[in-house]
């Protein structure tokens, strides 16, 4: 398969701060990818990288067999952006942002936009001024949507979305995947890189640390279980994958590798379940986890290695 | 207290820490415009001739009048002070009355910081009653800074506090109009257009009774004030009309804020289209959609000033016309040359202001690369250069159409008195000879937009600022001839007083292309920054 978005050795520099640190990402053709890492890890930047809005001080960048910064004009005919944080005109309606857009992009489909507005469920005679986030999210999606585009970045697009229209956007992304078009989908919510992504590069203070499909990835997630039981509960020490583990007052806690979260509930359900709290680990505590030990031994800045 | 003012006192001491430095500002500004008025005038009519020359001239100018007010007590120094300073007072406190109160109503309203406010123990009434005493006691602190500054400089006791008070009713009146206005409402600069619009109505009303005399003024509560007669009749009791309307408007906004929802206006907002009309489809489409209020509010108010001064030329004639000395001081030989004289004064004045228009244009699009809403059209297939020189089109074709706007608003109601339709088109291009000047500002302008960004917006201001003090001061303080020169408006020549001059105007028209093209070219090579 071809790469739609090629870097590598990405850096870019604010003044003393350093944004990217020799940033790697392969997006291919057709794959909805996601691009995960906590706030600040450089996300946001990377994109603007890829859309020519920002010049990168080193490294290799290409995008639809283009050079982001010296062809972007051409490239952006053919993708289409939501940023993380939408800012309006706050005079202007959001049908009329959304038909802008579409018209710079080279046209409007305008059975595509009555489809997708319907769908959101958002009022386009509104003014920008009187929107929610939310729904100032939705008009930049309509509007990237609604582009005949062959690519689609996207960042966070869904952070002020509730889990109806998450549940929309999920679709509207199977939908444009089935359509043979190219997603790169930025977000620091697992389970939505889950449901939607086919590969995903997780980024820590502007590097790649992994890169893979799910499946590899997964072996990395780490589920915390809290529980209190009748009877002390026996042998968990000695299970396969479970780690950190606290008893205080009739109480257990400890986390456990996904494979082996079965097993683990097994023992606790056999020492009389009183209650159960079990949770996903915050992409920044796995990356804590996980990385932990670079970090502390290399004073909090070089994380991780190349793509796993 | 009742449930719905709980709060009120500590919202108030809140608002008061908020505004600590602003409203010292404002204050001061007041009292020292007093104290300058009467130091000056005190030494301009030191005698009983140049009092009653004065009383003459100005008393019987309609344009004064018009601006002024009702040229009373004209016979004293203190009532010259009153007459000339009167209105700019009363603009400056109802300016005050206006921000103080929206900056605590509608504005915090519409930044959402109200609800959260509210979600404590706060009651439904406190956030208006916390901002509008804070605004009466402002008007109150500034009743006092007036008084002062004019009994400090020796004027008679009772008249300057006379002067205070009614100056302050005005502003008294206007919390209550802002905080009626504030509910109707939902956006902050809907409020300022409505009190505003308010302002100018009470300002014509009392300018058109006070020139024909009909009692007209009666009508605006600047008319009130100013039927006080500060230093002259000494009068108390015309306050009492705005002792009585600021109550009632209070109440009536209390009333309104009850019929209406957090965060609403009692007037819907009108509802937008559902599909963008055809010209929005391009970035100078959405430009122009950008611009278009601003340029139009610009086109109205420089279309008022150039009818204005048009007019004035008329009290030139006469004013200076009998005056030898004036006539050898502006270097003019007949009457006709006067008026040139001072028409060419107006329109560099005219030109200064529409640079200002122009500086606040192209600063527009940096304002918007940095708000994140230049992202989405450059992310559209729009290059660096096409998305720029949009609004750098808006914002030169823009201050172009106001100078000549400005030209024609003078040069229409110059042929009004002189009957000479000429006069239009002339005035219309004397005005328009400033136009490669206004082009360098904003070329200037773009040009640091592009290559120093974060500086570009306070560099652009400082150097009309600097062109606003070099115009104004270059030439009564003696200052060495370089330092005007450096003004784009020091090298046009001043038509129609004197001869166009071909080739100044083409150096300034190429020396604002190389900073427009300066502007766009460093503009593509540099990061796109957001805030």
């Amino acid at each position: 398969m071809t790469a739609v978005i090629s870097v590598s050795g990405l850096v870019k520099t604010f003044g003393r701060a350093r944004a990217l640190d020799g940033l790697d990402l392969e997006v291919r053709a057709g794959e909805v990818h996601g691009f995960l890492g906590p706030n600040g890890s450089g996300k946001s930047t990377t994109i603007r990288v890829l859309l020519g809005m920002l010049r990168p001080d080193a490294g290799h960048v290409q995008l639809l067999g283009g050079d982001p910064w010296r062809d972007a004009v051409a490239l952006h005919r053919r993708l289409a952006y939501v940023p993380g944080d939408v800012t309006l005109w706050p005079t202007i309606s959001g049908g009329e942002v959304i038909d802008l857009l579409s018209r710079l992009r080279g046209g409007t489909d305008a059975r595509r936009r009555a489809e997708l507005l319907e769908r959101f469920d958002l009022d386009p005679r509104k003014k920008a001024r009187t929107y929610s986030k939310g729904n100032r999210q939705k008009v930049a999606l309509v509007a990237a949507l609604a582009s005949d585009v062959e690519l689609l970045v996207l960042d966070e697009p869904t952070s002020g979305l509730d889990p109806i229209m998450e549940a929309t956007f999920q679709a509207c992304i199977h939908e444009a995947r089935a359509e043979g078009r190219t997603v790169l989908l930025s977000s620091h919510v697992l389970a939505e890189a889950e449901a939607l992504c086919d590969r995903l590069s997780i980024i820590r203070l502007g590097r790649t640390v992994q890169s893979g499909t799910l499946g590899e990835l997964r072996t990395l997630t780490r589920t915390s279980v809290t529980a209190e039981t009748v009877r002390p509960v026996d042998g968990l020490a000695g299970l396969p994958g479970v780690h950190g583990l606290v008893r205080s007052d009739g109480r257990v806690s400890f986390d456990v590798d996904g494979e082996h979260l079965d097993l683990a509930v097994r023992r606790l359900t056999e020492a009389g379940l009183r209650s159960l709290v079990s949770a996903p680990p915050t992409l920044e505590e796995l990356f804590l986890r996980q990385y932990g030990d670079e970090l502390t031994a290399d004073d909090g800045g070089r994380a991780g290695s190349g793509p796993a | 207290m009742t449930g719905t003012l709980v709060g009120a006192g500590v919202l108030f001491r809140f608002a008061l820490r908020r505004d600590r430095l602003r409203l010292p500002v404002w204050l001061l500004a007041g009292g020292a415009l007093v104290a300058t008025q009467s130091t000056s005038n005190q030494t301009f009519y030191r005698t009983p001739e140049s009092l009653a020359a004065y009383r003459a001239s100005a008393g019987s100018n309609a344009a004064s009048i018009a601006f002024s007010g009702p040229p009373v007590g004209l016979d004293t120094v203190a009532g010259t002070v009153a007459f000339e300073i009167s209105s700019t007072l009363v603009l400056l406190t109802v300016l005050m009355a206006m921000f103080t109160t929206v900056r605590h109503t509608r504005a915090d309203e519409e930044s959402g910081r109200t609800e959260l406010l509210r979600s404590t123990q706060v009651g439904r009434h406190a956030p208006l009653a916390a901002a509008t005493l804070l605004s009466v006691l402002a008007c109150g602190a500034m009743a006092v800074a007036i008084a002062a500054g004019a009994a400090l400089t020796g004027l008679a006791v009772p008249g300057s506090v006379l002067l205070g008070a009614g100056t302050a009713s005005v502003g008294l009146v206007f919390v209550g109009v802002t905080a009626v206005c504030a509910q109707l409402t939902g956006v902050t600069r809907g409020v300022y257009g409505l009190v505003g619009g308010l302002l100018g109505v009470a300002f014509v009303v009392r300018a058109v009774g006070d020139v024909t005399g009909n009692g007209l003024s009666w009508a605006s509560p600047i008319g009130w004030a100013q039927a006080t007669h500060p230093w002259s009749a000494d009068r108390w009791w015309p306050l009492l009309l705005t002792l009585a309307a600021t109550p009632l408007l209070l109440l009536t906004a209390r009333r309104l804020l009850d019929r209406r929802d957090l965060g609403a206006g009692l007037l819907q907002p009108r509802p937008g289209a559902a599909t963008a009309p055809r010209a929005l489809s391009s970035p100078l489409g959405l430009a122009w959609r950008l611009h278009r209020a601003a340029l139009l509010a610009w086109a109205m108010g420089v279309a008022l000033l150039g009818f204005v001064y048009g007019g004035l030329a008329e009290s030139v004639e006469t004013l200076i016309g009998d005056n030898p000395d004036a006539q050898v001081f502006l270097g003019a030989s007949s009457t006709a040359d006067l008026v040139d004289a001072y028409l060419g004064v107006t329109f560099r004045v005219t030109a200064l202001l529409v640079a200002g228009y122009a500086v606040s244009a192209t600063c527009r699009a940096r304002a918007e690369e940095t708000s994140g809403r230049a992202e989405p059209v450059l992310t559209a297939g729009v290059s660096r250069t096409r998305w720029l020189g949009s609004h750098l089109t808006v914002a030169l074709a823009g201050a172009t159409t106001l100078l000549a706007l400005g030209g024609l608003a003078t040069g229409i109601s110059r042929a009004l008195v002189t009957g000479d339709a000429a006069d239009v088109l002339r005035l219309t291009g004397a005005a328009l000879a400033h136009a490669p000047g206004v082009w360098v500002v904003a070329g200037l302008a773009a040009a640091l937009i592009g290559a120093a960004p974060s500086a570009a917006v306070p560099a652009a201001w400082s150097v009309f600022g600097l062109l606003l003090v070099v115009t104004m001061f270059a030439e009564p303080f003696d200052w060495p001839g370089w330092i005007s020169d450096l003004s784009p408006f020091a090298q046009t020549p001043a038509v129609p007083a004197e001869a166009w001059a071909v080739a100044p105007l083409l150096v300034l028209g190429t020396l604002a292309g190389v900073l427009v093209a300066v502007g766009l070219a460093a503009f593509r090579r540099r990061d796109i920054e957001t805030a």
